[in-house]
């Protein structure tokens, strides 16, 4: 008994340092995640463009980002860029790993835009140009907005991954929840830090895959 | 004057040729119907008229204008991109498939072309939808989406959105074919008065009946070639060409 609420006081005393950097990871999520969403944008529309040069610079990058471990991307970003171009050297832990998961992050949202849109029927494509839309205006105006219902529930996913992903950053040392739990655990030499860390990730992806599902059920009104 | 008057039209698709050499003039205000088996590239001719598929040769004329004039592949028409935009937009197009757009209501379906192609104002662009839809006997449907609608319900739709644009030609690609049978009679009344009211018609169909009251003339087209043309009387009652009175034997 008593073992036990030595553990909770335990706990409960670390919960401050240990919500501080759930901050960092949460953060570092939904930073990487939009800015990623809004870059993966034109990579799907480059790779999906007729310009054989513009869909070839995307499924490159899109193929390197994907066939590359993250980690050795973090590496690359934060320990050899700044060796080979001294001016890009971010000494900001946090930027390099936001730069890193965006950078990533975009190469899968961007197949699963890619993905989406060409699921949608081409006859839309054609009643358009049928009736004098131009290409882009097809795209913007009945193309996309269908296939956003389609993308939605990937891309959640895709969220949900990233959030547990960004553990990785730790090997760089930035404080997110991951790196904090390993301090305290070396520190105090308690192993046992790791059970409220991990309980913490699971609300986060528990409470995120709660809310997107209920958005998934709105967007299906219609169809 | 001529609306629409292909020479010589030739597709490929790879090695397979889908339509060789086919010429045809349509009228002003005249109504064309063309017929023939699954396959003789009825879809292909008439999806080439507007460009939805590139020809390797033959030459098109939209309004006795040189549109269109391949030579393997390539085009020498003297137009301008301009100008071969405005002419294509004289051509209306309805699918077999509806090809309605299903996020918008059957109004935003047929407001969304002269808004964003012709720059109509959104109150004018309305109006107009709301006559159209209710010409097509749609009144009381205007913010239904597509998947409300029955499938007849739907083509009228369509033929209401291609009807915003004011072409000059309407193409159908069997528009009744995907409908159940009790849904295609409100369909082809729609068709019936638009041809009664003077606008010219390209259409692909398997309704015979049909095409007895309201083709000015037909034209039946077998592996990528007309191999007969005249008017309802000649080639339903008296088919010069073998392959048209096999083909009229099988879907009489
Ligand atoms: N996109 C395409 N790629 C390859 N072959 C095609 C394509 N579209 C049509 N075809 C072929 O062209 C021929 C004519 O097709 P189509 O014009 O659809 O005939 P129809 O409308 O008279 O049934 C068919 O043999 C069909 O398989
Ligand atoms: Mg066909």
């Amino acid at each position: 008994m008593d073992a036990i609420v030595n553990g909770f006081n335990q706990i409960v005393g670390w919960m401050p340092a240990l919500l501080q950097s759930t901050w960092v990871t949460l953060l570092l999520s939904v930073l990487s995640v939009l800015a990623g969403l809004i870059f993966s944008v034109f990579l799907a529309l480059g790779k999906i463009s007729k310009n054989k040069v513009i869909s070839g610079i995307s499924s490159a990058y899109i193929f390197f980002f994907r066939g590359t471990p993250l980690l050795m991307q973090l590496f690359f970003i934060y320990y050899t860029l700044p060796q080979l171009v001294p001016a890009l050297n971010i000494s900001d832990r946090f930027t390099a790993a936001w730069l890193a998961f965006t950078l990533n992050v975009a190469a899968y949202l961007a197949e699963i835009i890619r993905a989406a849109i060409q699921s949608i029927d081409k006859g839309q494509m054609e009643a358009s140009r049928a009736l004098g839309l131009t290409y882009r205006q097809a795209m913007r105006l009945v193309i996309i907005p269908q296939s956003i219902k389609r993308m939605v529930p990937p891309i959640c996913n895709e969220f949900v991954m990233v959030l547990k992903d960004t553990s990785l950053v730790s090997i760089i040392a930035l404080t997110d929840l991951t790196y904090q739990t390993k301090i305290i655990a070396s520190n105090k030499s308690s192993a046992l830090v790791y059970v409220p860390a991990m309980i913490i990730y699971l609300i986060m992806t528990g409470v995120f895959t709660y809310f997107f599902n209920k958005l998934e059920k709105k967007l299906s009104v219609y169809e | 004057m001529s609306v629409i008057k292909t020479e010589n039209i030739c597709k490929n698709f790879g090695s397979l040729q889908v339509l060789k050499n086919v010429s045809l003039t349509v009228e002003q205000g005249e109504v064309v119907v063309i017929i023939g088996p699954s396959g003789a590239g009825k879809s292909t001719y008439l999806r080439s008229l507007n460009r939805l598929e590139k020809l390797q040769n033959g030459k098109i004329y939209v309004n006795d204008e040189l549109m269109e004039d391949r030579i393997n592949g390539k085009n020498h028409s003297p137009i301008t991109k301009k100008r071969r935009e405005e002419l294509l937009l004289d051509m209306g197009m309805v699918f077999q498939r509806f090809n309605l757009f299903p996020h918008k209501t059957a109004l935003e379906n047929v407001m969304l072309a002269p808004m964003h192609v012709k720059g109509m104002k959104e109150a004018e662009a309305k109006a107009k939808a709301t006559e159209l839809l209710e010409r097509v006997g749609l009144g009381d449907k205007l913010d239904s989406y597509p998947a409300k609608l029955s499938g007849g319900q739907q083509q009228r739709v369509a033929i209401a959105r291609a009807l915003a644009m004011d072409p000059k030609v309407m193409l159908f690609d069997e528009p009744t074919s995907a409908l159940d049978p009790e849904l295609v009679g409100d369909v082809l009344k729609v068709m019936k008065d638009l041809a009664a009211s003077g606008m010219t018609m390209i259409i692909v169909t398997h309704e015979i009946g049909f095409a007895r009251e309201v083709a000015d003339k037909i034209v039946f087209m077998y592996d990528g070639a007309i191999l007969e043309e005249g008017t309802a009387e000649q080639v339903f009652n008296n088919p010069k060409n073998e392959r048209t009175k096999q083909f009229l034997d099988s879907v009489l």
